[in-house]
């Protein structure tokens, strides 16, 4: 728009000043809860072109990849390591660095059958294969001092199951144990039903998906006006936060990842997330419908992106636990499409291998009778 | 006289710009000197039952009555059909023959590009000033559009690599890099990972926008050729996508004859 006339010019002028004064006042009325969270002067994020703290960028948890999700008993409440435990955990990296630097098969990376787990298998090691992928395509962390990603409660291990909890858990147990395919090498793949969400290429979750791990654990933050997403590469997650503070979806509506709703306190992104459907394992334990995640997300420098999630479950857990790591900004981290069901080759050797098996040994029956 | 008016227009910028810096979900017209495609879209012809015009037809399941027939709907197609090349022809019309139980939609498998804009199911549009991210509510698809420096494809995936810039009023999205692996509709009709996709969203008005696509891949088409439809916005209040994670649904046609069958 031209200006027509010079009046019009300078009530446009005025406009503009006022405009420019806006967004000032707005960021003057969060400076006081940021002024409460530290002494120091903190570190304040660049804004988006409408205001809002602006947590754009790159951010895979892979940096924190070795650091075990629940802390080992004899830490007690000692949430860093000592210089001891520090350089076995570097000479641990160092050791894993030097193998994924080798182009062919090493002792460590060699088949064995006496090590066990996935590939070991006396079978698989006759054939001189080792299966899964080359250890070199796995992420590797950056040794750290963190002993855990829980951080509270204060031991760094997840609460007592409430007793509803064990009790089911206890049921699962003894069901699995009961079947026939139970004992056999393959395990039980009588339906698809029998392999993990993760295994179905549906989700990991809220919280599995962002977790540390060796591959597809980039986190990328992307912000619209109005809107915050959590994309992570994990199944190729994109969870669309609204910010202006419309109440949650009914309570009939359910699903996998939740109901995500956010607000800044201060510099902070705060989300929390309900309405998950159920069953969706957090820290290998099935949790209800009930589950309630209040993360909190905190720009404390240009590369470090300070994450905390809160877990509340009282139909799962006694109390609530909480998850704290720092991600940090990676440019370089390109995150790719990871179209897990569309490629998903394990389901269908599972369980056409698990029916190849059962037919071997409805087979040798026969044959044992005759 | 003349100023007055000023001062009415003038309170009235006032107050779009006040709107984002509250951070709400206002529609201001442009976003950083762009326009504001943020929101929440969806086509809502018959696109993905058959890209060309189509009459109604019975659906393959009786059981489900009128509620599983085909409607009918005009073609998007620019000159009405797409310019196969002759055997490419007979792959659209095998792949129709196998359809559904074929069709990478029933196998919840992503929809690749231009699909993925004219499912039944909405997507959205999450622009910032350095980065625009499509969210689609079908399979928790999205893409990023790179707004920067062009970027070759890495690797050839389901929805491709997107590059974006601004022709005026129009987000322009060169899409490669594409396996070839998606459909183009329920009706059959496919590209390979030849395909080159040209993406063309521009606002007609606060709600609407004009989607056009050409598709370029001389091993299935004799030339270049160009859909194009309006987007509507989800004006409902508190609109948001919902989780339609689709695996589940696409399991037992998948993988059933897999299963253990028991008592025979």
């Amino acid at each position: 728009m031209r200006p027509r006339s010079k009046n019009a010019g300078f009530s446009l002028a005025v406009v503009a000043s006022i405009a420019m004064l806006l967004p000032v006042a707005a960021a003057g009325q969060t400076a006081p809860a940021v002024a409460k969270t530290t002494s120091e002067r903190p570190y304040t994020p660049p804004k988006t072109a409408w205001g809002d703290p602006d947590l754009q960028g790159v951010w895979p948890g892979t940096a924190m990849n070795g650091v075990p999700l629940e802390r080992p008993k004899y830490f007690g409440t000692r949430a860093v390591l000592n210089d001891q435990e520090y350089a076995r955990r570097v000479a641990g990296h160092d050791e894993t660095e030097e193998v994924d630097s080798q182009e062919f098969v090493t002792p460590i990376t060699k088949c064995d059958p006496s090590k066990g787990g996935l590939g070991n298998t006396p079978e698989t090691c006759a054939n001189g294969v080792r299966i899964g992928p080359p250890r070199y395509w796995d992420e590797q962390g950056q040794p750290n001092r963190q002993a855990s990603l829980i951080v509270d409660p204060p031991d760094g291990r997840t609460p007592a199951l409430t007793a509803e909890a064990q009790q089911a858990q206890a049921e699962r147990a003894a069901a699995r144990k009961a079947r026939p395919c139970a004992g056999t090498a393959a395990g039980c793949h009588d339906s698809w039903t029998d392999d993990s969400l993760w295994d179905r290429c549906i989700t990991r979750g809220l919280i599995g998906s962002i977790l540390p791990g060796g591959y597809d654990r980039g986190n990328q933050i992307i912000q619209g006006p109005g809107y915050v997403v959590i994309r992570n590469e994990m199944i190729h997650e994109a969870r669309v936060v609204p910010l202006d503070g419309r109440p949650h979806l009914p309570p009939e509506v359910r699903s996998w990842m939740g109901d995500s709703r956010g607000h800044w306190e201060g510099n902070t992104l705060v989300v929390e997330t309900t309405n998950f459907s159920g069953h969706i394992p957090v820290a290998n334990v099935p949790t209800s419908d009930d589950l309630r995640v209040v993360e909190r997300f905190t720009r404390v420098s240009p590369d470090t992106l300070e994450y905390q999630a809160t877990i509340s479950d009282p139909k799962t857990w006694t109390a609530p636990w909480t998850i704290a790591f720092p991600m940090k900004q990676d440019p370089k981290y390109q995150l790719y499409e990871y179209a897990c069901h569309e490629g998903n080759y394990y389901m269908y050797n599972a369980l056409t291998g698990a029916r190849a098996e059962e037919k071997k040994a409805a087979e040798a029956a026969k044959k044992a009778v005759q | 006289m003349i100023y007055q008016r000023s001062a009415r227009i003038a309170f009235a910028v006032v107050l779009a710009a006040a709107l984002p810096a509250r951070g709400q979900t206002s529609r201001p017209g442009t976003l950083d000197g762009k326009p504001n495609l943020n929101g929440i879209w969806q086509s809502v012809g018959t696109a993905d039952w058959d890209l060309e015009d189509h009459s109604a037809k019975a659906g393959p399941f009786w059981q489900y009555g009128a509620i599983g027939a085909i409607p009918p709907g005009k073609g998007v197609v620019e000159g009405g059909q797409i310019p196969y090349l002759p055997a490419a022809l007979t792959t659209k019309m095998e792949n129709a023959s196998k359809w559904p139980q074929e069709d990478p939609e029933a196998k919840c498998y992503m929809p690749g590009v231009p699909r993925a804009a004219y499912l039944p199911y909405p997507f959205q549009i999450v622009q910032s000033a350095s980065d625009i991210l499509f969210v689609y509510e079908y399979a928790t698809t999205n893409r990023l559009i790179n707004m920067g420096k062009f970027q070759e494809a890495g690797a050839d995936s389901w929805m491709g690599t997107s590059n974006g810039h601004w022709e005026g009023n129009t987000l322009v999205i060169d899409v490669t890099g594409l396996n070839g692996k998606a459909w183009l509709d329920r009706a059959g009709d496919y590209a390979t990972s030849n395909l080159h996709v040209v993406e063309r969203y521009t606002l007609l008005d606060a709600d609407h926008m004009t989607y056009e696509a050409t598709l370029e891949d001389p091993k299935v088409f004799t030339r270049p050729w160009k859909i194009s439809m309006p987007l509507y916005r989800r004006i409902e209040k508190d609109a948001q996508l919902l989780d339609f994670k689709c695996v589940p649904f696409s399991e037992e046609l998948l993988y059933g004859k897999y299963k253990k069958h028991t008592g025979d």
